[in-house]
């Protein structure tokens, strides 16, 4: 009897020791686990732009619609998104794939800036707002062949850039914007047009669209614009608006250009050599070092002595240049991230590397990419941590408050950052994850 | 390093308190285990593999948590976002809480790592053994493993380093008079820079 059934005695050393290495292993981590890219949105949800239909309509009867997301979302997609652009009040995302549907489209299309949403309920009608992230049909002579390589949002109309068949533009035309003529009382809101341009000198390799202006680059070096030019934006030394895509002169003629930048009436664009341009409106002081008007309509050059540029980022009142060491700085007006003291500045002051997480714990952190929106700033660190500053209207900086933020804020996000992209009222953030 | 007043050094143990500052600890750590007290001498929950993991994905893991743990430290600090002082110390790095706070890592990084087992380096304010070994087992089941902790050593708190510790060969009057001497002027001024 003593031996049949063991007493639950306390285990020797040695039990304990092989029961420990007996036990299962498990494997969390299969062989070909890939960091996955994930896409997270944030800020004012009602008008559809963060492509979560539940937050405009509940899909539960006690659930109350969410006026605003304050805090990243995942949303899910079904290709790998490689640019995204946010507009005011909309949002789109491309994929290089080489299937049929490269660009979604969400958010506000009363001017077709998402091109014809075909309404379920009335195959004869359009959305005005789509909800999630829909496919917007491009008329493509090579729907198999021809990549997207980069999406541009402005306040009504879009830009969509192609690899081999030029660059389409939806949207509101009124001043030109889309690249053709203007058509007297001609109907936005459920339009069929789709406009493609190939008129340039060579393969156009970067699209940005302004408020109501867009600019596109070129391969080789030059910068085209259309659209409004009542503050200049346009570059082409006057200030009417223009249907054609035009080549842009003044100190910019015969300079490749490597990057250019708008969102809101103000334009900058960066050479090889690191040198910076800037054209259009100077209401606020963003073109004060170079000329006392308020308007400026050809490209001028802006001899700042901070270094070798790499990147720049216009917003609505306030810009940011990125130098090669990776330090930011602004200029401009509003809340440009030195604190509340700071509001205005016609000479770029930079903001401390120490606001990014350099110490002396981590020396080598460097500011990589920077982003503007209307009223927000955006940095991305070579860590992949995304920092944000301005004004946060209606939760679009993503730091879960509501308050505007005065300083460089890091924002909580469950991956690397690759690329964000910044609207009005909301952002898209492209992120890769950890593991 | 565990510091001792003595007489008039019980008053500045409180005064040094009150400047919440940061204590450093080498944390050392084993993958493939995960037991009910996250270190090695516990119950044993699971096992799992971590062949996958590599020095890069730690790090990557070492970034985030020092990010976010760096936002804890400024919105525990209690001081108001908006002002231009807050701005100023943000810049400079002094921003901490100086009130009762959850445990908060600022500085976090990897010195040693040979599969199975890897070496961290924590600067922390406000911690507890439990949380430090808490911190090792998240990161192993951040690395889609687990991890247990089999080494807590506290190398620096507040001003006080290793050189500054005696060792037990050493515990004897003239010895201890020798050390309270050379920090006594250390303590001084770092009371007077926090407090004022």
């Amino acid at each position: 009897r003593r031996g049949l059934c063991g007493a639950a005695r306390p285990r020797s050393l040695r039990q304990l020791r092989e029961a420990d290495e007996a036990a299962p292993v498990f494997q969390y981590a299969g062989r070909a686990a890939r960091r996955k890219d994930r896409v997270f949105v944030w800020g004012f949800c009602h008008s559809g732009a963060l492509g979560i239909p539940s937050f405009v309509r509940p899909d539960a009867g006690w659930k109350k619609p969410r006026r605003v997301q304050p805090t990243p979302y995942r949303l899910e997609t079904e290709e790998k998104i490689s640019s995204a652009a946010c507009g005011y009040g909309f949002t789109l995302l491309s994929s290089t794939t080489t299937d049929i549907t490269k660009v979604w489209g969400m958010g506000l299309n009363k001017d077709s800036q998402l091109g014809f949403q075909r309404s379920m309920g009335d195959r004869n009608k359009g959305y005005e707002y789509v909800l999630e992230p829909s496919p917007i049909a491009l008329p493509l002579a090579k729907p198999q062949q021809t990549r997207v390589l980069q999406v541009s949002c402005g306040r009504a109309h879009s830009l969509i850039l192609t690899d081999s068949e030029g660059v389409f533009s939806m949207g509101n035309n009124s001043y030109g914007q889309c690249g053709r003529k203007v058509i007297e009382d001609e109907v936005y809101s459920e339009s069929h047009t789709i406009h493609q341009l190939k008129e340039f000198d060579s393969r156009v390799v970067q699209v940005v669209c302004g408020q109501d202006h867009s600019l596109f680059r070129t391969k080789k070096g030059t910068v085209y614009a259309c659209g409004w030019g009542a503050d200049g934006q346009t570059g082409l030394g006057h200030y009417n608006i223009t249907s054609v895509p035009t080549k842009l002169q003044g100190d910019i003629a015969g300079v490749n250009i490597v990057q250019v930048a708008s969102y809101g009436d103000c334009c900058l664009a960066v050479s090889n050599e690191g040198d910076l341009f800037g054209w259009g409106n100077s209401e606020y002081l963003q073109l004060a070092s170079v000329t006392e008007t308020t308007q400026v309509n050809v490209p001028r050059h802006l001899p700042f002595k901070i270094g070798k540029i790499k990147e720049a980022a216009c917003g609505g009142t306030g810009n940011m240049v990125l130098t090669e060491e990776g330090n930011v700085f602004v200029w401009g007006y509003g809340i440009l991230g030195k604190g509340p003291n700071l509001i205005e500045t016609a000479v770029p002051e930079m903001i401390p590397p120490s606001l990014f997480g350099r110490s002396d714990f981590n020396p080598d952190i460097c500011v990589a990419r920077i982003r503007c929106g209307l009223s927000q700033f955006a940095a991305l660190t070579n860590r992949g941590e995304l920092f944000v500053w301005g004004k946060n209207l209606r939760g679009c900086l993503g730091i879960g408050r509501m308050e505007d933020q005065y300083f460089p804020w890091r924002v909580t996000v469950p991956g690397e950052v690759v690329d964000v992209a910044c609207g009005v009222d909301h952002m898209v953030s492209l992120v890769k994850s950890f593991t | 390093v565990p510091v001792l007043g003595i007489g008039h050094g019980n008053k500045l143990l409180a005064d040094l308190h009150n400047c919440h500052l940061s204590k450093v600890y080498t944390v050392g750590g084993l993958f493939g285990k995960a037991t009910d007290d996250f270190s090695d001498t516990g119950k044993l929950v699971e096992k799992t593999t971590y062949d996958h993991i590599t020095r890069e994905k730690l790090e990557r893991i070492l970034a985030v948590i020092q990010g976010s743990n760096h936002k804890a430290l400024l919105l525990h600090s209690n001081i108001d976002m908006k002002t231009q002082e807050a701005y100023e110390m943000a810049v400079k790095g002094l921003i901490r809480p100086m009130g009762k706070s959850p445990p908060i890592i600022t500085v976090i990084r990897c010195l040693q790592f040979a599969l199975p087992e890897f070496q961290l380096e924590i600067h922390c304010l406000h911690e507890t053994q439990q949380y430090l070994r808490k911190i090792v087992h998240e990161i192993g089941l951040e690395l889609k493993s687990s991890a247990v902790c089999t080494q807590v050593r506290r190398i620096r708190d507040g001003v006080f380093t290793l050189d500054d510790a005696l060792l037990r060969t050493h515990w004897n009057l003239q010895s201890i008079q020798n050390a309270i001497w050379d920090c006594q002027l250390k303590v001084k001024t770092e009371i007077e820079k926090t407090l004022g």
